[in-house]
């Protein structure tokens, strides 16, 4: 029934009892009674009206929601009559209930929303772990040929497929648009359950070496490359130069998360939204290496009611049988590591993410908490009301409803204006989603979202509702009415209820403070720290050489030589330099060197990271030789080598390692390196932790497609992009170089998830400090109040105004003193949690943990003396007098 | 009065629904003279309260038993609002005149046994 069609009824039963009352004025009349008496008798005979009107409601079968409305009004003009303690209220509300929205948001998109494939619960990731290189690498990507051995006999997976991300140039025209290709096997479509929407898939046939020349395109690429063209099955396309034909193209639902950077979340994320699906064929060579090709992001399909346990138990005895045919130079205990697909693809976004969920909802609970205070004091204020209505009859139902509708209005403001901040919130939040998982299109608020706000605005009503419902089904009306009216104060219950809540505030707020003290001091030393090499004045940029005009490392190493050579030349350049990859954004290949004379098998060997440098590297970001010397453009197409600290320390433990020789590979083919120089130890490839034994190798030796160019000038860097660019281009105006930026800009990137998880917690904290303070002043401003007349009697009698304060301020400070040891309680008790994700910072940090103690005891003084300041300011004789 | 009250209170909400019904069987009717005519016919023993006879008459009407429309009293000049029995209202008078005969029966039953032997 609509709200109009009520009002029309209700009139109608008004007119309908009003006419009959006339009907029974009329007969009481015709009675013999005189005007006046008879109307009257009619009004008893008929009783109540309102009452009767209200009956017949209930037999309408709306009273419930007439008494919501009411409910609605009543409180609205309760709270209409104190817009300070609304707009209090609905603030703190919206805060708490916004924050934990927008944050559960990001964290349900990264961890809990389904993966866009059917049966996504099955997939899982596949790597491989061996023992022996466990203390470098936890686990490495697949090998081919243990792959195909895992797929004739392994019998937990429905399907499994190998795959290899990177981007190639499309097209032959001058400028060659870099597309991202992943290859894959062609189990690819079973495993993920998915079928090209036009065309077909690629075969097994397709996928053998020599024969992989077909594609299939993104819905995204075909429409907008090739417009849309409906005629493109069956047409040429040219892939790194090479010519593929066109067989299908995916659905347009159909997004594969990027296989790159799923580990790091602070990757800028340059990853390209990939492009052509192509078979991945292994050559014979490949699959015949039973170690040396552990290269490829595995991706598997589990039966149905296959468990990942079982699933790895099935691989683990197929390694065990590969590891134990292994030749006896290659011997390596082998198994695997299986991860739920989503998981892989969450990498270690999870603890911060938590952590930051577990702040915004001690947000959320201190903001109930202040209102649950606010709630309190007004419900002691209006104590004689309530203690009315229950001598006239309220039941203890209707108390209780009492207490609610004014906190569930309010959180339902709150819950609305949360989802206003949350939905603004939530945007930006798009780039603290990890790489990987950014392949679902933007971040926004959704229904979930919005259930999850409605959801906390009925706990935080409950919440804080609870306790001032509480109190006033507690009153027991006779004892207040008796008491001598104004001059009752609070109950000493009560207070205990308020003093408690004032001390959970602060807990939740000391752990708040410490946890953002915490990652903002490891924030400030990983900026700090020394990183071993610098980057005042140096710019930096990424160069893609197309694979057909540089497939050998002769061209590539000619490009570089060019393009430093000139670059050398540019007016400001005090150095230039080429490597594998810039700072922090890469750590090279991985291999074993071999010391002469060491004639273990390969895989006991230790190993090492490779770095191809040019020559200028090391000057060029200021890394320090400790000895030996640098290469040199005369040393070209020598073997030498630089090692690290670490390196030198493995290797020739207790000798000096320059002009001794080292190799890799296979002696027989690759010559031995000579080693010409050391190099300090720094962090060049992750800020938290020193680079792992590096070995650098010139570049004349071996180069790859993608390189990272450094320059350090002697003027403002910024004025370097374009010169830089149009040197590359000089040499060669079809290599791309998508990236032109400064390497402290680089560095700053690197830490951009730890500052945005930083700022958001200081937002957190700093919001809970201020709430804390609130909840102190209020409660104190209210005792004060309260006591005015015994504050007045005590300076009455001598009491100086010193005590006074001391008064107030214990009063205050006794909540605040004993919240904050429960906030190092529980800031002790989550200390495992935070601990990984700090750098040489400890989570019982003496200096922090008593800094955010007294961050919270200055607040609660600050919100202490307002309020003493004006009990002491108490004239006795004016409060003696006012009752 | 004591007595009556108690007596009030036990009249239950299904009779007073057709008590309504079976006044109604007469004519179309306003509330007051339903209230009246039970009262009258009682010799004033079910004093009609309002405060249920209100809720009762809408409630039959919304169950479809009654409708109610304003029309001019035939005596006076002014409109009441009647209300007529419906075939349906018919019906479930029948069906709560049986109920109510077996439940009085079965009543009688139990409270006189010697008559029904005899």
């Amino acid at each position: 029934m609509h709200w109009w069609q009520i009002k029309k009824r209700d009139a109608d039963l008004k007119r309908e009892l009003d006419s009959d009352l006339e009907l029974e004025e009329e007969e009481q009349r015709e009675n013999g009674l005189p005007l006046e008496e008879a109307r009257y008798a009619a009004r008893r005979a008929f009783g109540n009206k309102t009452l009767i009107r209200e009956q017949t409601h209930e037999a309408w079968g709306w009273a419930a929601f007439e008494r919501l409305s009411q409910d609605i009004r009543y409180a609205l003009r309760q709270l209409r009559r104190s817009p300070g303690f609304t707009a209090v209220a609905v603030m703190t509300l919206a805060l708490g209930i916004g924050a934990t929205t927008a944050i559960f948001t990001l964290v349900y998109d990264v961890m809990l929303r389904p993966l866009p494939f059917t049966k996504a619960n099955q997939l899982v990731t596949v790597e491989e772990r061996v023992l022996e290189w466990s203390n470098i690498y936890p686990t490495l990507p697949v090998s081919a040929n243990h792959f195909t051995f895992w797929q004739r006999h392994s019998r937990s997976f429905d399907s499994m497929a190998l795959m290899q991300e990177f981007p190639v140039p499309l097209g032959t025209n001058d400028r060659p648009q870099q597309v991202s290709v992943v290859w894959a096997t062609p189990g690819i479509f079973s495993v993920l359950q998915v079928q090209p929407w036009m065309g077909r898939a690629f075969t097994v046939s397709e996928a053998q070496d020599g024969s992989e020349h077909v594609a299939i395109l993104m819905y995204d690429l075909w429409s907008k490359q090739f417009s849309g063209d409906p005629g493109i099955l069956g047409k040429t396309i040219r892939l790194n130069g090479s010519p593929y034909t066109v067989v299908g193209v995916m659905p347009p639902w159909f997004h594969m998360p990027s296989l790159q950077g799923s580990e790091t979340i602070g990757e800028a994320n340059r990853s390209r939204p990939l492009g052509v699906l192509a078979p991945l064929a292994f050559s014979k060579e490949r699959l015949a290496e039973e170690m040396g090709d552990l290269n490829y992001f595995g991706l598997a399909r589990l039966k149905p009611g296959i468990s990942i346990t079982a699933a790895t138990a099935d691989l683990d005895a197929l390694q065990h049988t590969i590891g134990a045919n292994l030749p006896a130079d290659e011997k390596a205990t082998l198994s695997v590591a299986l991860t739920s697909f989503q998981d892989t693809l969450v990498g270690n976004n999870r603890k911060p993410l938590v952590i930051l969920l577990a702040a915004a909802v001690g947000l959320l609970l201190v903001g109930c908490v202040n209102v649950t205070n606010l709630l309190l004091a007004r419900a002691v204020g209006r104590k004689q009301q309530l203690a009315v209505a229950a001598a006239l009859g309220a039941s203890r139902a209707e108390m209780v409803r009492m207490a609610l509708r004014e906190i569930a209005v309010l959180a339902t403001a709150g819950s609305g204006l949360g989802i206003v901040l949350a939905a603004s919130m939530v945007p930006a939040m798009q780039r603290y989603l990890p790489s990987a998982l950014d392949f679902r299109g933007p971040l926004h608020l959704d229904w979930m979202g919005a259930g999850c706000a409605l959801l906390l605005a009925v706990i935080a009503s409950l919440l804080a509702g609870a306790a001032p419902a509480l109190m006033i089904s507690r009153t027991a009306p006779l004892e207040v009415l008796h008491s001598e009216s104004r001059l009752a104060g609070e109950s000493r219950g009560n207070r205990r209820v308020r003093r408690t809540l004032v001390g959970i505030e602060v807990a939740v707020s000391v752990a708040l403070v410490l946890m953002t003290g915490l990652l903002t001091a490891s924030l400030v030393k990983l900026m700090t720290v020394d990183r071993g090499f610098t980057t005042e004045r140096t710019i930096t940029a990424t160069v893609e050489l197309p694979m057909q005009s540089y497939h050998d490392d002769q061209r590539r190493a000619a490009f570089y030589k060019a393009v430093l050579e000139r670059m050398q030349r540019l007016p400001g350049v005090e150095h230039a330099a080429f490597a594998s990859a810039l700072p922090l954004e890469g750590d090279g290949w991985g291999d074993m060197a071999r010391v002469e004379g060491d004639n273990r098998p390969s895989t006991q060997l230790p190993l090492e990271s490779f770095r191809w440098v040019s020559t200028d590297y090391f000057s060029t970001i200021h890394l320090e030789l400790i000895a030996g010397q640098t290469f040199s453009q005369d040393d070209w197409g020598k073997n030498l080598a630089l090692v690290s600290e670490k390196t030198a320390k493995a290797l020739w433990p207790g000798k000096n390692p320059i002009g001794l020789q080292f190799s890799w590979g296979n002696p027989a083919t690759e010559k031995p390196f000579t080693v010409i120089g050391i190099v300090r130890d720094a962090r060049t490839v992750s800020l938290a932790k020193l680079d792992p034994m590096l070995i650098y190798v010139p570049y004349w030796y071996r180069t790859e497609p993608t390189a990272g160019l450094m320059v350090r000038t002697r003027q403002e860097p910024s004025e370097m992009a374009d010169p830089i660019r149009k040197t590359i281009w000089s040499v060669d105006s079809n290599v791309p170089v998508p990236e032109v930026r400064a390497l402290a800009g680089v560095i700053t990137d690197s830490v951009a998830n730890e500052r945005f998880e930083m700022y958001l917690l200081l937002l957190f904290a700093a919001s809970a400090l201020f709430l804390a303070g609130l909840g102190v002043y209020g409660v104190v401003t209210y005792s004060v109040v309260q006591r005015n007349r015994e504050i007045g009697l005590r300076m009455a009698l001598g009491a100086r105004r010193a005590t006074v304060y001391r008064l107030v301020l214990r009063d205050g400070l006794l909540p605040v003193a004993v919240g904050a040891v429960g906030g190092m309680v529980l800031a002790f008790g989550s200390a495992r949690l935070v601990s990984s994700l700090l750098f040489q910072v400890s989570p019982y940090d003496p200096a922090l943990n008593a800094g955010a103690i007294c961050v919270l005891l200055a607040v609660g003084t600050v919100a202490c003396v307002l309020p003493a300041r004006r009990a002491a300011s108490v004239d006795p004789m004016q409060a003696l007098r006012t009752e | 009065m004591a007595k009556q009250i108690q007596q009030r209170a036990n009249l239950l909400q299904g009779t007073l629904d057709m008590l309504i019904l079976r006044t109604l069987l007469y004519g179309p009717a306003h509330g007051h003279q339903i209230g009246k005519h039970i009262q009258r016919s009682t010799n004033d023993f079910l004093q009609m309260q309002h405060g249920s006879l209100y809720p009762a008459l809408h409630r039959v009407e919304r169950r479809g038993w009654v409708t109610s429309k304003w029309e001019m009293a035939p005596d006076r000049n002014r409109e009441f609002k009647y209300y007529r029995l419906t075939e349906k209202g018919r019906k479930q008078l029948t069906v709560e005149e049986s109920q109510w005969k077996l439940m009085a029966e079965a009543v009688a039953r139990v409270m006189w046994p010697t008559a029904e032997e005899s």
